[in-house]
């Protein structure tokens, strides 16, 4: 690894002014799942100068409700995620997301802001959040702004922060806390594989049992996390039935440009978005009638 | 420099190392604990894995400075001079590993599961061990002394 200074936050507000000091070549360390794989590898002109480890600065972690929502800390861990008693309960998509991210370790070191900050296309941490509209807010020296999550990223390894700027925590708005959701991934193994394609679908059982505010996000089909607008247009306050989950995954696929490389064709990967998308919604309604059983 | 500060199995060690020197670094050349092993040095192999503050981590993803203050546990803290850990025992009698290279971080990927889960269900095992890449033994003799150290404990009072 290159020679890098090395200073250690104690909270976000230190992270921040540390980053402002220090930027534009500085990188933020959270759990270093990516980052030290990055340093080790990564070419020379993406060394940074500075590396500020955030991993000590305890307002960055925990999960619990606020006035807002539910709020996950950026620096939550994977494990402590699938461990929390409130995201079990309410929104065991992300439980189920977290669970398929790399293996123990990796699920022990890294961590939900890193996941998203590194904003690779075929991350298993976005879909369900995007899914379920979650609200991103990133501090800067000038204080924090908050935006969707689905407007936080901007392509392939790139999001909108700026050098100086960190993400501090991911809400679930609370009135989306206990939406029905689901997560789907395929990879071409189940351990510590990347998404071929992943899912999320979520959506309130309105009355006369039909489609309300059905959600759906796709990941690894596009330079970033995207929602499929027409599959949820179309569904939104339709029967729901095997049906029009049948035909939500087949409109799913036009909201997607899936590429070709070395693990998919993108004709396969349209394949796996339709059949993928109408599990989702047949797994987020799974949970409705289970819930409602009890 | 970094100045770094950890207890190590149990006992105070200090250096003062490159701030980009990674935790096994430290391990392997300034403590000269080299039971964890630099595999393939991003995080997929486990070949590196320690038990950092309770955690089963990857020693190559954490730098030094971050794990300044903390707590960690290598194999070599499992056995004593003249008796293995229960669960090196049951490895050695399955005949569980044969090159070894990757035993310090599986078996300590079992203690991990067996600490949080003690009558894991082999889907529970193999995810366990899903960061542990094994080239040579394969994974069905762990699988077997995992379930074999379980059921010993149950029919025992517990083993630390």
């Amino acid at each position: 690894m290159r020679a890098f200074e090395f200073y250690s936050a104690k909270n976000a507000s230190d992270a921040v002014a540390l980053l402002a000091q220090h930027g534009p070549k500085v990188k933020v360390l959270a759990g270093g799942t990516d980052l030290l794989a990055d340093l080790k590898f990564a070419a020379a002109s993406h060394h940074p100068n500075v590396v500020v480890d955030i991993s000590r600065a305890d307002d960055l972690r925990g999960i619990g409700m606020t006035d807002q929502g539910l709020r996950i800390g950026a620096l939550a861990t994977h494990t402590e995620i699938m461990r929390s008693p409130i995201v079990r309960a309410q929104l065991p998509a992300l439980v189920d997301a977290a669970h398929t991210i790399g293996a123990v370790q990796t699920r022990n070191l890294g961590t939900l802001g890193g996941n998203l900050v590194t904003a690779v296309p075929s991350m298993d941490s976005g879909p369900t959040l995007v899914a379920l509209d979650a609200i991103v807010t990133v501090a800067g020296k000038d204080g924090k702004r908050q935006m969707p999550l689905v407007d936080f990223f901007v392509g392939p390894r790139k999001t909108v922060l700026k050098s100086d700027e960190l993400l501090v925590e991911i809400i679930i708005p609370k009135e989306n806390v206990g939406k029905p959701a689901h997560f789907l991934k395929f990879g071409l193994r189940k351990g510590q594989a990347l998404a071929l394609v992943n899912v999320a679908a979520a959506f309130w059982v309105g009355d006369g049992n039909t489609f309300k505010a059905p959600r759906v996000a796709l990941g690894a089909v596009a330079p970033k996390v995207i929602h499929a607008p027409s599959a949820e247009s179309f569904l939104e306050g339709k029967p729901i039935t095997p049906e029009t989950m049948a035909e939500a995954g087949t409109l799913a696929v036009n909201d997607a440009k899936p590429i070709n490389d070395f693990r998919a064709s993108a004709s396969y990967r349209r394949d796996l978005i339709a059949v993928l998308t109408r599990r989702a919604f047949e797994g987020a309604y799974a949970l409705h009638t289970s819930r409602k059983a009890k | 420099m970094v100045p770094v500060t950890v207890t190590v199995n149990g006992e105070k060690r200090t250096a003062s190392v490159p701030p980009e020197t990674t935790l096994l670094k430290l391990l392997r050349e300034s403590f000269n604990l080299t039971g964890a092993k630099l595999g393939c040095d991003v995080g997929d192999c486990g070949a590196c894995t320690v038990i950092v503050d309770g955690n089963l981590v990857n020693s190559c993803l954490m730098l030094a400075g971050q794990a300044d203050g903390r707590d960690i546990l290598t194999i070599e803290g499992l056995a004593t001079a003249d008796r293995l850990h229960p669960i090196q025992k049951c490895f050695e009698e399955k005949g569980s590993l044969q090159c070894g290279f990757c035993g310090p971080g599986v078996i300590l990927s079992a203690k991990w599961l067996l600490d949080q889960t003690p009558n894991p269900t082999v889907p529970e095992i193999r995810d366990a061990l899903s960061g542990n890449l094994c080239r040579c033994t394969g994974y069905t003799k762990m699988i077997e002394a995992i379930q074999t150290i379980a059921r010993e404990r149950e029919d025992a009072s517990p083993v630390a």
